[in-house]
């Protein structure tokens, strides 16, 4: 596994030839070594359409390439890092949220409604998180950055799980995910509870929730 | 040039506050709150580090998901005046020093404190022109006050983590904005780098940091933001690095600007033996004036700088000198 953690706020990463690490630009805190540190044209993978998709769906959040060889530690703002071990599954997660991630995932940018329909769509409007959404899938580690500290979820099939949509960071696995609303009488005059929207996953995988309901 | 994964280590006597879970004790606690908190803390850690579940399982409880309990037995700790620790962290983000005589701090840092003490101005009273003989850095003297008597005092800031650091006729350096308060038995000097100060001689000072601090060793380079201080070592030099701004393609990206930094072309290089201290962020704590209140409902005197209308009413404006007279403390 290539992040190691150091405390809640700090990974280090071992950097070694051949193997590139994307990592978002000036979140480099320290490194031992010789590595190079080279912003990345593109914001990510796949060449010139991905970049051109990337840049539509304001997914294109500066990214750098790490290469060398070395021990480069990462932090950012600091906000809580979580990393998260992919084995081959999807993880879906907004792309300013990506503090660094290994080269061997493939990065591609889904949109909004391709889960959950029209609602997908306003999902993403109403929680600040746009039509479109950052898809990484491969063999590799992730390393998300969140407001406060990483909780897990787990989803099994026929046992949705409910969250609240500002304190969602990611998620992962054949997952579903729709807006489910409970607004009534009383959000139309203000007396809510302030839990109207709730975001609903089903399906098999994993939601990562953070102890916060500030938006990076 | 490797950079071997260290165990969890404490120089300068610093009290390890969960920074690494399986930390070894070193020696006894040094009181019965100390160890309380220790406990609790152990307590909230195994609470909280809920080995993530396995990927696949099948589900645990009635609802699927693993039951989140919360930390068990984790009653809060009430602290009075007795109990609370003497020159020890209350929790990772407070510190509480058994004032008996003088202590150097920063504006706005103390919280709360209990018994008999005073607060006053460097530079101002017949103690403090002692006091003031270490303090050798007139560009701060502006932000640090001196609190004299007897009593618990309770120190914090902005809930960043706080340790406290023991030297032994030793130097270390930090960054002034992370540095809380400090004995009079050390000497305070400013740093040949800008924004540093260094700390010389025997005596225990309290740092804050975003995040726990991490030690690492030379040879290293550090992002200038993620820098808290170093110790034992030389003062670092510069490091640039625009090797991906050469060739063609560079030039074209130099002259036009397409594709941006990658942020990361300038770093901190430290060598030889010592300690780098590094936090986990790239904010800095805000170059704000420390010890203005800020202007919130119901604080009195919010939003008016302290020092200005300290003690030289008439000197608030001291026309193109701009900054120095706040530096001075005018």
């Amino acid at each position: 596994m290539a992040f190691t953690r150091i405390n809640n706020k700090m990974i280090s990463a071992q950097i070694v030839p051949g193997q590139r690490i994307l990592s978002q630009r000036g979140s480099m805190l320290g490194y031992t070594g010789e590595v190079t540190f080279q912003p990345n044209l593109m914001g990510g993978q796949g060449g010139v359409m991905s970049m051109i998709g990337r840049r539509v769906a304001n997914e294109d959040t500066p990214l750098m390439t790490v290469e060398g060889h070395g021990t480069v530690m990462f932090g950012h703002g600091g906000h809580h890092v979580h990393v998260i071990d992919l084995v081959g599954d999807t993880l879906y997660v907004e792309a300013d949220r990506l503090l660094a991630f290994e080269g061997s995932l493939q990065q591609s940018t889904m949109f909004m409604g391709q889960q959950g329909g029209l609602m997908g769509v306003v999902r993403g409007q109403v929680t600040g998180q746009g039509l479109f959404t950052t898809k990484l899938t491969g063999k590799g580690a992730v390393a998300v950055l969140a407001h406060g500290g990483v909780i897990e979820l787990p989803i099994f099939p026929g046992q949705p799980v409910h969250v609240d949509p500002q304190a969602y960071v990611a998620h992962r696995g054949e997952v579903t995910n729709k807006l489910s609303s409970a607004l009534g009488w009383r959000d139309m005059v203000g007396r809510g509870s302030g839990e109207a929207f709730q975001l609903e996953l089903s399906g098999q995988g994993a939601v990562y929730v953070q102890a916060s309901e500030v938006k990076l | 040039m490797s950079y071997p994964p260290q165990p969890p280590q404490s120089p300068y006597g610093q009290q390890p506050y969960g920074q690494q879970p399986p930390y070894p004790p070193q020696g006894p606690p040094s009181g019965y709150s100390q160890h309380q908190y220790e406990q609790s803390h152990q307590a909230t850690q195994a609470g909280m580090h809920v080995p993530p579940p396995p990927y696949q399982a099948s589900p645990a409880g009635q609802f699927g998901a693993p039951v989140f309990q919360p930390p068990g037995g984790d009653a809060p700790q009430v602290w009075d005046a007795g109990t609370l620790p003497a020159d020890d962290n209350v929790n990772p983000y407070c510190f509480s020093v058994d004032l008996n005589g003088a202590y150097y701090l920063q504006k706005g840092k103390m919280i709360a404190y209990y018994g008999e003490m005073r607060f006053s101005g460097i530079g101002r009273g017949v103690l403090d022109r002692v006091l003031e003989q270490n303090f050798n850095s007139p560009l701060h003297a502006s932000d640090w006050v001196v609190a004299e008597g007897r009593g618990k005092l309770l120190l914090a800031d902005r809930s960043y983590d706080l340790n406290s650091y023991d030297l032994e006729d030793g130097n270390l350096t930090v960054r002034s904005g992370n540095l809380l308060a400090f004995e009079p038995t050390l000497r305070l000097k400013q740093s040949i780098i800008p924004g540093f100060l260094t700390l010389i001689g025997t005596g225990k000072f309290v740092a804050a940091s975003n995040g726990p601090v991490h030690f690492v060793e030379p040879p290293i380079r550090v992002d200038p933001q993620a820098l808290v201080g170093w110790a034992d070592c030389p003062a670092p030099c510069h490091h640039y690095d625009h090797s991906y701004l050469h060739g063609v393609i560079g030039g074209l990206r130099h002259l036009t600007g397409i594709g941006g930094a990658s942020g990361e072309e300038h770093q901190f290089e430290f060598i030889g033996a010592g300690q780098v201290l590094m936090q986990s962020s790239e904010t800095l704590m805000a170059d704000r004036s420390v010890g203005v209140v800020a202007a919130e409902a119901g604080v009195p005197g919010a939003g008016v700088p302290h020092q200005q209308h300290g003690g030289a009413p008439g000197l608030g404006n001291l026309g193109n000198l701009g900054d120095l007279g706040r530096r001075f403390g005018l």
